[in-house]
Order: structure tokens, then C-alpha cells, then sequence
């Protein structure tokens, strides 16, 4: 009996104890969330604003009135529809060829025994290493001798083979138990059939992370499109949004609307992929 | 799900065909300009040259002014054969004389028997060891811009083309109220110090940065009395000089002549609507009234270009007369001054009508901002550098300007 | 008769060898093919301009300089007279490899301890873990550009930052940007704020792949949360860890756009990275063999950063 009412006692203290250890960890995550959010805040809130409210002290996080009007006025000031378009060819392109091939890649790099193996994976491990601004001047040399200048190619094949799909795919291949790919093997499947049966499978997660990454590195991606692209028609949202800024430095209120409008296909993907991300690693039982 | 994937891929791919197709080519002239979409006087060079040249046309290529260098740098690195280049600073135009990309000029010259004197004596600055690379079409030198409204509101008589620093800061200060700063200063290091180049005697790159401290001082003094906005406050909000001016709580800025035909262009189209000026900037005692710094402007030819002849044809023109009428029709000074350039910039369509504005067109002395150099671009980096310590107070005036001297040293071996 | 059996089974066994060596290589190819071409040749040429004198241009007027171009970033010469003090305080290299190393140690566990906590707390039975996790996923996707100009105005002197520190009571009121003390700490909070939520979405589905019977185990041996926490969850993490420090310092190490937005490398050299110093060289200064030797510079920093860590996980691996 009482060892009972004991037990019962330190359950009652215990579920108080975890109810307010829990209660703090709302507050704590609310407030990170805040935190978080703020910039985007300011962002929305300022491209609602007209431009000479976006500076003013003290902060006004919401707008007086909602200047809706600015989301209409930016469609008229730039291509943006163009814009889009090519940044939508250029990610999508990328991003498919990039996960295609290096999941292949990846594969023979973590499950097949050849010669040079190790070698070229330092390859592209090194690579990953050195700034693209230290090559990009002969990489533009020969963009350019291949006729790629100023076309939506050239960025495709620059954004495509990056070392770094390469390594993220081995590295969750890696995780997946050899045994696995023996067993299909006895079985009778060929490497491609192992690789498209069971690897593949196995790897939405790790697809998705890949997927993501491509696509929000290639959208964002300012330097190459500054540099291999050069007319307009052939612009993408990074260099519009660039070339809005200074063309209207002080219309911040645009600018941010412009940026607002910049991160929603983002955001689109990600929200889209999301549950990929985390379902498919939760019944992998991948650890990597 | 595969037929969605399908349809997907499919019209990727139409997308794709439809954004590679290659825009068709005629006798056409590509020039490489920053910012030419805004950029007033680019439109009507454009406009008259390809009146007076039937069948040309020319296409500019425009890159953001910020990334102007990088980019034309790899362009031409990577054999780029457009036909034009504008040159931004004398500097990029030393480096890319040195990599071989700029089409030599004097056997052009010579042929067409074309009239250098026009540009009394500027265009040597694009001239490397007796040969000519580029022309200067522009000649911009730093003016006094006010805002006439500001000044009659306060009942306080308008700047002169004869002030000397202290008669300035103590105009700045008096202008000074709720609200409205007496004068504004870029965060630019030009802006600040450049001053110091109008003497004839000073230049930038001498190693010897003494002289300086009178201007940060006169800066300092001026932002502790709340004359200006602070130079961090400026940094952090990337705040641009032409908003902070249109804005109209500003009664002076100096800035370099390029703004007359921003501020032209910004009255136009109702970005704002005061009543402005320009004088000469304010000289130190012993230094003639009228004596500014500035910057050229050139374009050269590319040495891989494959219409040279007609990239002559188009750069003579644009430097000299024509052209420069053209040019000085939006308010932007051309590098060829004669009578008929001179009364075109006057007369242009929104030039301050006052008598000391158009006094202030003709300057006495014009330093040039930074003289090219072997080391220019590295000094510029040094004393840029040492120049943000100073201003953000992270230095004091001597600690910043010592660190210039020794730096600079080090540099110039 | 049964070393000729041998023989052939040998024979064969080459054969079926070279096979699979070249189902192998087909599986590399694709990927191979691009990637040497567009990028690995760039980067075996940046390595041989390391070693040349060019300002762009004609192949023809590069000028060979051996290590010409290492001994002036390096500035031996001054160094060897001043000592080692002199490089990390005056010299360009000394100056951008002391921040970028400062900015890296900072960074990576920081970022790394925060993606763990999130993962952890929204890897409870969270309500709304859904929306925290995207919340703080978001600024990952956010371009650099436009979230830069955004942070660089609420830490100025008088902005939503330093009006938020200034109610918890600590006494600040400068433009953080333009402190020097302060400046490299603005971009390690946006970097932070920008990667925590990346990596934290990675240890989620780590953490997720841990096989709840170890904690059943670890229960029945009276192990409490924390010591769980010691024992089995960070262990299981190990992997995962590996990989984010791996890509972090890589990241870190190539920290640009951040930096150009924020700081452009001030106040005075503050906030100078190797990168941005590598971007100077090349693109004002055009000195391109210059640029590839402080990228050589980089490279092998980072090259021994990652041998470091594979060695690691090898080791591990073995355990």
C-alpha cells in the first residue's frame, strides 16, 4: 500500500516536473522561432510600406497601411516572368542531372571495388575545397571555346557535376548495409538493378536532402549567372533582384517585395519535399 | 505520378529549346557599358549615332556597375570579341593595356588625321608609353550640388563659387535644424579626403597621407555637430547619396558632376521637386578657387573584336564633338569641351538656370582622383581600408593616417 | 590437371574482375566525364597559375615565378627579419587566415550544438514540430542578398538588435557592422542563424534512425536522460556529425557573400577572409597567379582539416 501511494506521489511530482520542462520548452522554442523570423518579418512588413516608412524609428513592424500595390508595380519595373523561367529551366535541369548522376556516382564510390578508387574520390573531395573563384577564369576559357557563353548551358553543366552531390550520396550510401546489395546479388540482380531496385529506394531521404540543397543552391546562386549570363532575356532572379537593388538603391520597399517574391518557389520545394525528407529516413532505419 | 513526371520533363524541355534559341545578328555594334538601362546619356549617344550611321546599331551590354570589373575582367580574359568596352577606371584600363586587350589607337589616328586638341591634354591618362588606347568621353569632376529651397526656407544666402572649407562647415552647421542636415557626405573615401588632389601637388598614391587629417577632421567635427548623417548609420542602411539628397532634408552635397543629370532625370519624373544648384567645391586658403578632383570615362576597342573599323568610327565619334553634344544634352559632362559642347551642357533641358551654376561648369583645376599606377588598385585597397577605420572611430585620425603612411611604404617598396 | 583448373579459374576470375571494374566505371562515368572537364581541369590549371606571373589575357605572357607568388603573400622576406607576430597582424594572408580560422572555430561548433538541440527538442512528441521545423529551415532557402541588407539594419546603432540587448540590460549601442570587436560576430550569427536549420533537419532524421530497443536497454540499466543522451544518442549521431563538420568547415572556410554584403571586409581589415582577399587579388588587382596561390593556401588548410576528419571516422568505423 504505501509503496503504492509512494510511487503514485512521485508520478504526480514527476508529470508536474514535465510539465513545466515541457511548458519551458515552448517558450524557448517560441522564441528561437521569433528570432528566426524576424528578418522576414521586416522583409514582409517593409515591402508594404511605403519607401520612406521602411527606416523609421522606432520600428514599426506593422504597416500603417498595407501598400499592396507595390507586389503590382515590381511586375512592371522588371521581367520578372523571364526571370523565373530561366532560373526555373536552369534549378530543375540541375537539379535532375545532378541527382541522377551522382547517386550513380555514388554508388560504384560506396558498394564496388575498382581500381582508383580512392583516388578520384580525393579528387572530388579536393575539389570541393577550392573557391570557384580561383578557377573561374579558366572554367570561363573554356565555357567559352565550347560556345556555352551566354547560354542557359552554361550554367546547367556548371551547377551539374559539382563534387558535392558526390559526396553527400556516398556518404549516405555508405550507410546502408553491404549485406543488403550480397544478398540482391545471389539473387541474380545486376549492379544496375541493385542500384535501381534497392539503393534508390532505400535513398529518398537522402535524395531529397540532395534535391534540396541542388535547388536552393542553384536558385540563389549569384556569381555564375553574373557571369556567364549577359542578356536579358537570359537573366536570372538572383541577377534581377542584384541589378534591382541598384538600379533602385533606395526604393527599399521594392526591393523587398521583389525579395518576397524571389523565396516563395523556394519555399515551394522545400515545404513540398519536406515530408520526404524525414518519412524516408524514418523507415530506412539509415543512420548516416 | 509518372505521367506528371512526363508532362513535367516534357515541357522543361520546350522551355528549354525556347530560352537557347540565339538572337539573330546584323551590322551590329556591341558595346559593354554599366548600368546602361538607366543610364540617360547612353540612350542618346545611342540615339544619335545611329541616326547619323544608317544601318548600325548599336547594342550595349549591360552589366550592374558593382560587378562591373569582375565581370569584364573574366569577359575579356576569356576572349570575349565584343566590339566596345567603356572604361570605368584608368586603373582597369592599365591592367587590360597590360594583358593585351585593348586595340592600340595611333595608326587609327593617324589615318583618319583625327584632332586630338579638343581634349586639352586628359587624354594622356589612356595613353601608355606614347600610344593612345582609349578616348575619354567623359570628364567628371566633383561640384557642390544645394537645394535652393533649404536654403531660402532658412534665410540663409546660397553657397559661392569662392568659399574656402571653414566658410563651408560653417555654413553646413548653420543650416543645421530639426530634421535637416547642412550637408551630406558619401561614405566614400573621394568624398571625404579627395580634396586633398585639387592643389596640383598632392596625389593619392605619393605615400605620404599627412595632409589628410585637415579633411578627416573637418568631417569629424561636422558629424559631431550633426551636420550630416553618421557614416555608420549611412553603411548600415546602404543608404544610396542620390536618396539621401532627393530626399530634401539635405542642403549640400558634394558629388561628382554625373548627379546634375540624376538630379535632371529625378526632377523629370517627379522623384522630387525642389529647387536646386551647384557651385564649385570649397578650396582650402591657399588653393584657387574653382580647383576640383575627378574621373575619366573611355571606351576602347576590344583587340579581339572583329568590327574594329567601325568600333573607330564609333569611339571617334562619341569623344569628339558629336558625340560630346549628344552626351552633354542630358546634363553629363563630355571629356571635349568646346564653345558649342559648353553652351549644350548649359542649355541642357533642367540645368540650373543661375549664373553661379553655370560659372561652376568651368573649373580652374581638375586633380585626377586617382592617378594610375603600377600600385593604384592595391593602394586604393589600403586606403580604403584605413579609411573605414577612421571613420567608423575604430582609429584615431593620426592611428589611421600613420597606418596609411607605413602600409602605402610597404607597397610601393 | 589441377593447375591447369587453376589456372583458368584465374583466368576467369581476371575476367570477371575486369567486368565488374567496368560495370563500375560506367556507374562513375556520367558524372566523371562532367565533372572533369568543367571542373577538375580548371582546378589542376589554378594550381599550375599558382606558379606563374598573369594578368589574364594571351596565354603567352604568362611568366613562370616558381614559388615567387607564395614568398610575396606570405611576405618571407619581412617575416623572416620581424618574426611569426608580424604576419598575423600586418600581412594581408596572416590577417585573412587568423579571421577565417577565428570565423570557422566559432562557427562550426556553434552551429553544429544548436542543430543538435533543435533536432532534439522537435524530435519529441512536439505539437506543431512540423511548423518549427520549417520556421527554422527557412532562412536556408533565403537569398543571401536580400536577408543580408535585412540583417545588417537591425544591428545598427539604434536598430531592433541592439534595442533588444539594451532591455536585457547589457549597455551596447554601435553599428555592429562597424565595430571591429563586433563585426566578425554579426556574420557568425547570421551564419549560424542561416546553417542551424539545415543541419538541424539533417540530425532529425539521424536521430530518427536510432534504434529505439537502445534506449529500452539503456533504461533497464537505469541509465537517466542524460547519461542516454552520452551514451546512446550522441554515439548514433557520430555518422551524421562527420558529415555536417565536414561540409561546415568546407562552408566556413569559403565564406564570401555573407561578408561582402555585411562587412565588405571591415572596418579596416576586421573581417578580411581568405576568399574575399582571393576575390580582391583577382578581380581589382587582376593578379591571378597571386589568387591561385592563396586559394593553394586554402586548399590545403581545408585538405587537412577533412584528412583529419576521415582518419576519424575511419577509426571509428573500425570500433
Amino acid at each position: 500500500m504505501t509503496q503504492l501511494a509512494l510511487n503514485k506521489n512521485a508520478g504526480v511530482r514527476r508529470s508536474t516536473l514535465s510539465v513545466v520542462l515541457k511548458a519551458l520548452l515552448y517558450v524557448v522554442l517560441i522564441a528561437l522561432a521569433l528570432f528566426t523570423l524576424i528578418p522576414f518579418v521586416w522583409m514582409i512588413s517593409a515591402s508594404l510600406k511605403l519607401d520612406r516608412e521602411v527606416f523609421s524609428y522606432p520600428i514599426r513592424w506593422i504597416p500603417e497601411t498595407f501598400h499592396w500595390e507595390n507586389y503590382s508595380l515590381i511586375w512592371s519595373k522588371v521581367p520578372l516572368i523571364t526571370y523565373f523561367k530561366n532560373t526555373a529551366t536552369i534549378a530543375l535541369l540541375v537539379t535532375f542531372i545532378q541527382t541522377l548522376t551522382s547517386s550513380f556516382a555514388a554508388y560504384a564510390f560506396a558498394k564496388l571495388r575498382f581500381r582508383g578508387r580512392n583516388t578520384l574520390f580525393i579528387c572530388y573531395v579536393a575539389t570541393i575545397a577550392v573557391p570557384w573563384q580561383t578557377y573561374m577564369l579558366p572554367q570561363f576559357i573554356l565555357m567559352r571555346s565550347m560556345g556555352l557563353y551566354d547560354t542557359l548551358w552554361a550554367i546547367v553543366v556548371l551547377q551539374s557535376f559539382s563534387a558535392f552531390g558526390v559526396f553527400l550520396m556516398r556518404q549516405f550510401y555508405q550507410g546502408i548495409p553491404t549485406e543488403l546489395c550480397e544478398a540482391a546479388r545471389i539473387d541474380g540482380l545486376s549492379e544496375y538493378g541493385i542500384w535501381a531496385r534497392i539503393m534508390l529506394p532505400l535513398s529518398k531521404a537522402a535524395i531529397a536532402t540532395l534535391v534540396i540543397f541542388t535547388f536552393v543552391g542553384t536558385w540563389n546562386d549569384y556569381m555564375g549567372p553574373m557571369i556567364y549570363l549577359t542578356r536579358d532575356v537570359n537573366k536570372t532572379i538572383q541577377v534581377g533582384l542584384q541589378r534591382f537593388i541598384q538600379e533602385n538603391s533606395s526604393d527599399y520597399h521594392l526591393i523587398m517585395a521583389v525579395s518576397v517574391c524571389s523565396l516563395l518557389p523556394v519555399s515551394v520545394v522545400f515545404l513540398a519535399l519536406q515530408k520526404y525528407f524525414i518519412q524516408g529516413i524514418a523507415t530506412t532505419g539509415l543512420k548516416g | 505520378m509518372k505521367k506528371a513526371l512526363a508532362l513535367i520533363l516534357a515541357v522543361l524541355m520546350l522551355l528549354t529549346a525556347a530560352s537557347f534559341a540565339v538572337a539573330e545578328e546584323g551590322q551590329t555594334l556591341t558595346v559593354v557599358a554599366w548600368d546602361a538601362e538607366t543610364t540617360p546619356y547612353l540612350k542618346a549617344e545611342k540615339e544619335a549615332f545611329e541616326a547619323t550611321h544608317p544601318g548600325v546599331t548599336i547594342e550595349y551590354i549591360d552589366v550592374a556597375s558593382q560587378d562591373y570589373a569582375t565581370k569584364t575582367g573574366t569577359m575579356l580574359g576569356g576572349g570575349d570579341t565584343s566590339d566596345v568596352f567603356m572604361v570605368k577606371e584608368i586603373t582597369d584600363m592599365l591592367n587590360w593595356q597590360a594583358a593585351g586587350y585593348e586595340e592600340p589607337l595611333n595608326s587609327y589616328i593617324e589615318a583618319s588625321g583625327y584632332d586630338l586638341s579638343g581634349f586639352a591634354g586628359i587624354e594622356s591618362n589612356y595613353a601608355v608609353d606614347g600610344e593612345q588606347y582609349a578616348l575619354p568621353f567623359r570628364s567628371d569632376f566633383w561640384v557642390l550640388f544645394y537645394n535652393k529651397d533649404l536654403f531660402d526656407a532658412a534665410g540663409v544666402e546660397y553657397p559661392t563659387n569662392d568659399m574656402t572649407w571653414e566658410q563651408y562647415a560653417e555654413l553646413a552647421k548653420k543650416m543645421t535644424s530639426d530634421g535637416v542636415y547642412g550637408t551630406h557626405y558619401h561614405t566614400w573615401l573621394s568624398a571625404v579626403v579627395n580634396w586633398d588632389v585639387c592643389d596640383g601637388v598632392n596625389t593619392l598614391i605619393d605615400g605620404n597621407y599627412d595632409d589628410l587629417a585637415y579633411f578627416y577632421e573637418l568631417y569629424q567635427d561636422l558629424e559631431d555637430a550633426g551636420a550630416c548623417q553618421s557614416y555608420n548609420d549611412l553603411k548600415a542602411a546602404g543608404l544610396h547619396y542620390s536618396a539621401a539628397f532627393e530626399n530634401g532634408n539635405v542642403a549640400m552635397l558634394p558629388m561628382g558632376y554625373w548627379f546634375v543629370s540624376t538630379m535632371i532625370g529625378a526632377i523629370k519624373d517627379g522623384t522630387c521637386s525642389f529647387n536646386w544648384g551647384i557651385v564649385s567645391v570649397p578650396h582650402k586658403e591657399d588653393v584657387a578657387a574653382g580647383s576640383s578632383f575627378g574621373n575619366l570615362t573611355g571606351a576602347m576597342i576590344n583587340a579581339k573584336s572583329e568590327h574594329k573599323d567601325l568600333a573607330w568610327e564609333y569611339i571617334s565619334w562619341l569623344a569628339g564633338e558629336e558625340g560630346s553634344i549628344a552626351t552633354a544634352t542630358t546634363g553629363t559632362r563630355p571629356a571635349w569641351v568646346s564653345e558649342a559642347v559648353a553652351s549644350t551642357m548649359a542649355s541642357a533641358d533642367g540645368f540650373p538656370t543661375d549664373d553661379a551654376s553655370k560659372a561652376a561648369l568651368v573649373p580652374v583645376y581638375v586633380g585626377i582622383e586617382i592617378p594610375a599606377s603600377e600600385h593604384s588598385s592595391e593602394i586604393s585597397t589600403v586606403l580604403n581600408e584605413e579609411h573605414s577605420l577612421i571613420m567608423t572611430r575604430e582609429y584615431s585620425i593620426e592611428e589611421g593616417i600613420a597606418e596609411m603612411n607605413e602600409r602605402v611604404a610597404e607597397i610601393l617598396g | 590437371m589441377a593447375q591447369t583448373d587453376n589456372r583458368l579459374l584465374k583466368r576467369r576470375k581476371t575476367r570477371y574482375e575486369r567486368k565488374k571494374e567496368l560495370v563500375a566505371y560506367s556507374f562513375i562515368a556520367p558524372n566523371f566525364i562532367g565533372f572533369a572537364v568543367f571542373t577538375l581541369l580548371p582546378v589542376l590549371f589554378s594550381i599550375f597559375l599558382s606558379f606563374v606571373k598573369w594578368k589574364g589575357g594571351a596565354f603567352s605572357t604568362m611568366e613562370w615565378v616558381g614559388l615567387g607568388n607564395y614568398a610575396e603573400i606570405f611576405k618571407t622576406a619581412k617575416v623572416a627579419e620581424k618574426g611569426l607576430g608580424y604576419l598575423f597582424t600586418k600581412v594581408d594572408l596572416g590577417i585573412a587566415l587568423k579571421n577565417t580560422l577565428f570565423y570557422t572555430l566559432i562557427t562550426v561548433p556553434l552551429t553544429l550544438i544548436c542543430a543538435v538541440a533543435l533536432a532534439l527538442a522537435l524530435n519529441r512528441a512536439v505539437k506543431g514540430a512540423v511548423g518549427f521545423r520549417t520556421v527554422f529551415f527557412f532562412p536556408y532557402v533565403a537569398s543571401m542578398v536580400a536577408i543580408c541588407v535585412c540583417w545588417r539594419f537591425m544591428m545598427m546603432k539604434d536598430g531592433p538588435i541592439n534595442q533588444l540587448i539594451m532591455a536585457v540590460g547589457i549597455n551596447y549601442n554601435k553599428s555592429w557592422t562597424a565595430d571591429s570587436a563586433m563585426a566578425i560576430w554579426s556574420i557568425i550569427l547570421v551564419s549560424v542563424w542561416r546553417n542551424m536549420g539545415y543541419y538541424m533537419v539533417i540530425y532529425l532524421a539521424a536521430l530518427q534512425g536510432v534504434p529505439q530497443d537502445l534506449y529500452e536497454a539503456a533504461t533497464m540499466d537505469g541509465a537517466n536522460k542524460w547519461q542516454q543522451f552520452c551514451h546512446v544518442t550522441l554515439p548514433q549521431l557520430s555518422p551524421t556529425t562527420f558529415f555536417a563538420s565536414t561540409m561546415l568547415i568546407i562552408s566556413c572556410f569559403k565564406i564570401y557573400d555573407v561578408v561582402k554584403i555585411m562587412t565588405e571586409g571591415g572596418p579596416g581589415r576586421a573581417t578580411k577572409m581568405l576568399v574575399t582577399y582571393i576575390y580582391d587579388e583577382a578581380f581589382s588587382n587582376f593578379n591571378y597567379g597571386i589568387a591561385s596561390a592563396i586559394a593553394m593556401v586554402l586548399l590545403v588548410i581545408v585538405l587537412i582539416f577533412t584528412l583529419i576528419q576521415f582518419s576519424m571516422e575511419d577509426k571509428y568505423a573500425n570500433n
